[in-house]
């Protein structure tokens, strides 16, 4: 006989404590009573009085005697007694099922989750029938995939639906886990099975595994060679070229010869284009880098592989998504074109297109430049206009200013940026009266003679010809048209870096430093991921794998985070720690339960001390004696009339 | 003084079918509605008399002389206006055990005073532990009702029970014999016997509403008991279980026999009224069962 729920010492604690619970209101319930009562001559009547009579503690001994007992029993009935050994008792387990990336690899014709979901099945149907298990599946988390069940059929559809995932695994936390929830459970604890291979997460720190551990590791004698790494960003000199860097790593324990390839194209396999290959040779445990150039401006997908083929495919192949390169159409309306072209020209990003004031279009896209022209129709794109006449300008115009000294830039707005200059006059120059919003990006002492205008279209105002006035001898003409280019189209000057990966945690070093409210990580799906900042380390981990995107101010990092995450160490099981499957007695499950039947005899016991000894009683008595029976008789007719 | 009204307005419309009744003839001006032995000047005819000296001529029964050649004088029933007397009990046993039976009492006494009021009879209501409070004079019609009410809501607990007492200021007075109305709980240490025996002897019909509260009566406590009289602050300790309480249900129900034996010998009526009964039921049922009210 034993007690499942509470040891002996707290079955003892708790029963004495309701015990003296249950004597306290006893005898608060049966002591002495004060009571004001309308008049004394019944009570006398009653009964003598007891004031010298000895107090009575106790008055109903049986009563006490049954509430206890009925107390006991129900505590008992709590603490589940049972006839039979402590070792018939059901016990709880974590069956810890190892679904790291690693898993998905073939061993002959079945996967290593295969074999695993085979052990797990085994380690299953060995545990007697009144033990409970827990399933977790184990990879970079533990996540637990059943409560502590008793039914196998619901743990095998469990062990069944388990695949495997893309990250390596994390044995020690997986452990932490099983040993942590073992003891929230309450329960008789058990064994903490595991079952999985050895190859684990190098970044773990070593952890003194559970006493009750058992190790059914599934064999793994794998050869693999993957890719491990991919990055690519567009040539320092030449934007129109990728520069493209292929890790790969043999994780196995011979010298390979593998060759790497990238190819482009749209998504799928029909259209690829060969852009490269090269062989290496790993060796084991080793790992190297290739680099390969591709000169591409246009969107696609760039796939690199690795071959041959090995019995863990999915490390064998990844695909990057490529940006196209995004350029600026600019229309230049002009009879003296010379005079812009060496400030459009110093962007190449920008494809500039001169034409006639009288061939002018207001349906042009992209940038119009209008220089000292003034069209009847405005454009509907984007515009800069260059000393307009003062009738048709845009702007309303103040005063016509002459050798007006320059009076500065405007260091809050974007397109003055960076710019000092103002050792110069304006011999003629248009001073406008700009509205409350523009921007005054130059001014004069009368007043703004660059205005810009924001909103959709954008628009830029100059009072005077830059390459007509002093300032197309300073170092500030071309600074401010790069700057006014990168405000109408700042997506022509963002830089673009793509990187190849496994999920997981990211490390991403930035080139500058970027305050977070300019930083935005998000996944495929446009949802944002979540990430630190810390000087210019950027940190953000993905848990599925799939393209990242990071903006942080004009530059765009690309993560394909497709690639499965490995573990680059092996795991050796302590030496003490179970490496069979179990075998049990078979007399387990004779163990007798009680608590049906000492519930039942505990809420007997009370019923019946409530109708002995409690108010049942006293009601029934306050029935018998009803007030009815006297008012009846004395309201009888018959009496009345005598 | 409560702020709400001791009695609804619907409760009281269901009161004006009813009057207040009695079973003596009394003397009294004509105006009443309870037919008295005593003649006087009615419409119902009640006997013949010799005539005398100094006797209405217009009541002699001239078709008698004409025949017998003697004079006869005739007689008639009369409904004479009886005064009626409700003595309430505000004694500190009518709080004990919690007030129950003191409220109660308030809204019967209000409820008769309305019964009264509609019928034109006239009231005087008075509260008593011992002895008699000032007079509360109920006359005149419905309309005084609201203040009638608001009076004895006012009314407080206080004082020791005293029925000789109060009896004795009773009979000095009023000398005028009619219904005395009392509601108590009847608990005298004394005892009230014999002080009701005065008023029976001067020839007052007795109406007696004895009110108890159900602990009053069966006690629902068990154990060892500190008992306090709340009239007179002594104190009884004693123990009390099942055979104890049917012993004290026993004599208080002997008591109660005794009050209604002597209502009903002196041809008084009774009505033994717990607590726990709504005022409804009693007056449509027991008041009217024992011809209080009609």
């Amino acid at each position: 006989m034993y007690l499942l729920n509470l040891s002996f010492l707290q079955f003892l604690a708790v029963f004495g404590s309701i015990s003296a619970f249950a004597v306290a209101l006893y005898l608060l319930d049966r002591s002495r009573r004060r009571q004001m009562v309308s008049t004394l001559r019944f009570w006398i009547a009653a009964e003598q009085p007891a004031a010298a009579a000895h107090r009575r503690h106790i008055q109903q001994p049986w009563s006490l005697v049954l509430q206890l007992v009925s107390m006991a029993l129900l505590v008992l009935a709590i603490a589940q007694l049972r006839l039979g050994s402590p070792a018939q008792s059901g016990r709880d387990h974590v069956l810890v099922l190892d679904t790291s990336a690693w898993m998905a690899a073939r061993s002959g014709n079945r996967t290593l989750m295969d074999l695993a979901r085979d052990r797990a099945r085994r380690y299953l149907r060995a545990l007697p029938g009144r033990d409970r298990v827990m399933l977790v599946r184990a990879d970079a988390l533990a996540t637990p995939a059943t409560a502590f069940e008793p039914d196998r059929r619901k743990l095998e559809a469990a062990i069944m639906a388990s695949q495997p995932g893309a990250t390596a695994l994390n044995l020690d936390q997986a452990l932490a886990f099983a040993r942590h929830i073992q003891s929230q459970a309450g329960g008789r604890a058990g064994e903490i099975a595991f079952v999985g291979t050895s190859r684990i997460s190098q970044r773990e720190a070593a952890a003194p595994p559970p006493r009750n551990l058992r190790v059914l590791l599934v064999p793994d004698p794998i050869e693999n060679c993957g890719l491990s790494k991919i990055g690519m960003r567009r040539s320092a000199s030449d934007p129109g070229l990728w520069d493209i860097l292929v890790s790969a790593r043999n994780y196995g324990s011979q010298t390979r010869n593998i060759t790497l390839s990238i190819d482009f194209g749209p998504g799928g396999a029909a259209g690829r284009v060969p852009a490269g290959s090269q062989h290496l040779t790993l060796p084991a445990g080793g790992e190297k880098e290739a680099t390969f150039q591709y000169r591409t401006d246009a969107a696609g997908i760039l796939g690199v592989s690795l071959s041959p083929h090995d019995a863990f495919p999915r490390d064998d192949r990844a695909e990057l998504e490529l940006p196209a390169q995004p350029t600026l159409m600019v229309t230049v309306y002009s009879d003296e074109p010379d005079l812009l072209k060496p400030l459009l020209a110093a962007t190449p990003r920008v494809f500039a297109v001169y034409r006639k004031p009288s061939d002018y279009r207001s349906t042009d896209t992209g940038l119009v430049i209008l220089d000292r022209f003034a069209p009847t129709q405005r454009p509907v794109a984007d515009s800069l206009w260059i000393d307009p006449p003062a009738g048709g300008s845009p702007i309303p115009v103040r005063r016509v200013v002459e050798q007006a000294p320059f009076a500065g830039w405007d260091d809050a707005h974007p397109a003055a940026a960076g710019l000092r200059t103002k050792d110069f006059k304006l011999e003629h120059a248009t001073v406008f009266d700009p509205a409350p919003d523009d921007g005054r990006i130059g001014e004069v002492e009368a007043g703004p003679v660059i205005v810009a205008r924001a909103g959709h279209p954008k628009m830029v105002v100059f009072g005077f010809h830059p390459a007509l006035s002093p300032l197309r001898y300073e170092l500030a003409a071309p600074l401010l048209f790069a700057n006014l280019l990168r405000w109408y189209s700042p997506e022509i000057f963002r830089r673009w870096e793509i990187a190849g990966g496994s999920v997981g945690s990211v490390k991403l070093l930035m080139d500058q430093d970027t305050l977070p409210k300019d930083v935005r990580v998000t996944a495929q799906d446009g949802s944002p991921l979540p990430f630190t900042v810390r000087d210019r380390t950027l940190d953000f981990f993905a848990g599925v794998p799939g393209p990242v995107r990071v903006v942080a101010g004009d530059r765009e990092y690309m993560y394909s985070l497709t690639l499965p995450q490995i573990g680059d160490a092996r795991w050796e099981p302590p030496a003490e720690s179970l490496k069979t499957l179990p075998h049990f007695a078979l007399s387990i499950d004779t163990a007798i339960d009680l608590w049906r039947w000492l519930a039942l005899a505990g809420g007997a016991g009370l019923l019946a001390e409530w109708i002995l000894f409690g108010h049942f009683r006293r009601f029934r008595h306050s029935r018998r004696l009803s007030p009815v029976l006297l008012r009846s008789k004395a309201s009888d007719p018959e009496e009345v009339r005598r | 003084m409560s702020s709400a009204p001791l009695l609804d307005r619907e409760f009281l419309e269901k009161l004006e079918r009813f009057a207040i009744q009695w079973q003596k003839s009394f003397a009294g001006l004509v105006g009443g509605h309870n037919l008295s032995r005593f003649a006087g000047a009615g419409q119902e005819f009640l006997d013949h008399r010799n005539f005398h000296h100094g006797d209405d001529l217009r009541a002699v029964n001239w078709r008698a002389y004409l025949r017998l050649e003697k004079l006869f004088l005739k007689m008639f029933q009369v409904e004479p206006r009886v005064p009626v007397r409700m003595l309430v009990d505000v004694s500190q046993s009518m709080a004990a055990p919690h007030g129950q039976k003191f409220d109660y009492a308030r809204k019967l006494a209000a409820a008769l005073c309305y019964v009264g009021l509609v019928r034109l009879d006239s009231i005087e209501v008075h509260a008593f532990s011992n002895r008699l409070s000032q007079r509360l004079f109920a006359t005149g019609g419905r309309h005084r009702f609201p203040g009638v009410m608001d009076r004895i809501a006012a009314w407080e607990n206080a004082g020791v029970t005293d029925y000789l007492a109060m009896v004795r200021e009773f009979i000095g007075t009023y000398s005028q014999r009619g219904l005395v109305i009392i509601i108590s709980d009847f608990l005298d240490d004394r005892g009230c016997e014999r002080a009701l025996e005065y008023l029976i002897d001067f020839g007052h019909e007795l109406m007696l509403l004895q009110i108890w509260a159900d602990e009053d009566r069966i006690p629902p406590w068990t154990g060892e008991l500190d008992l306090r009289d709340a009239e007179t602050g002594a104190a009884l300790r004693l123990d009390f279980d099942d055979v104890a309480r049917r012993r004290y249900t026993a004599a208080f129900d002997e008591y109660a026999a005794q009050i209604r034996a002597m209502a009903l010998r002196s041809g008084g009526r009774y009505a033994g009224i717990a607590t726990s009964q709504a005022i409804e039921d009693l007056i449509f049922g027991d008041l009217i069962r024992a011809r209080g009210i009609a």
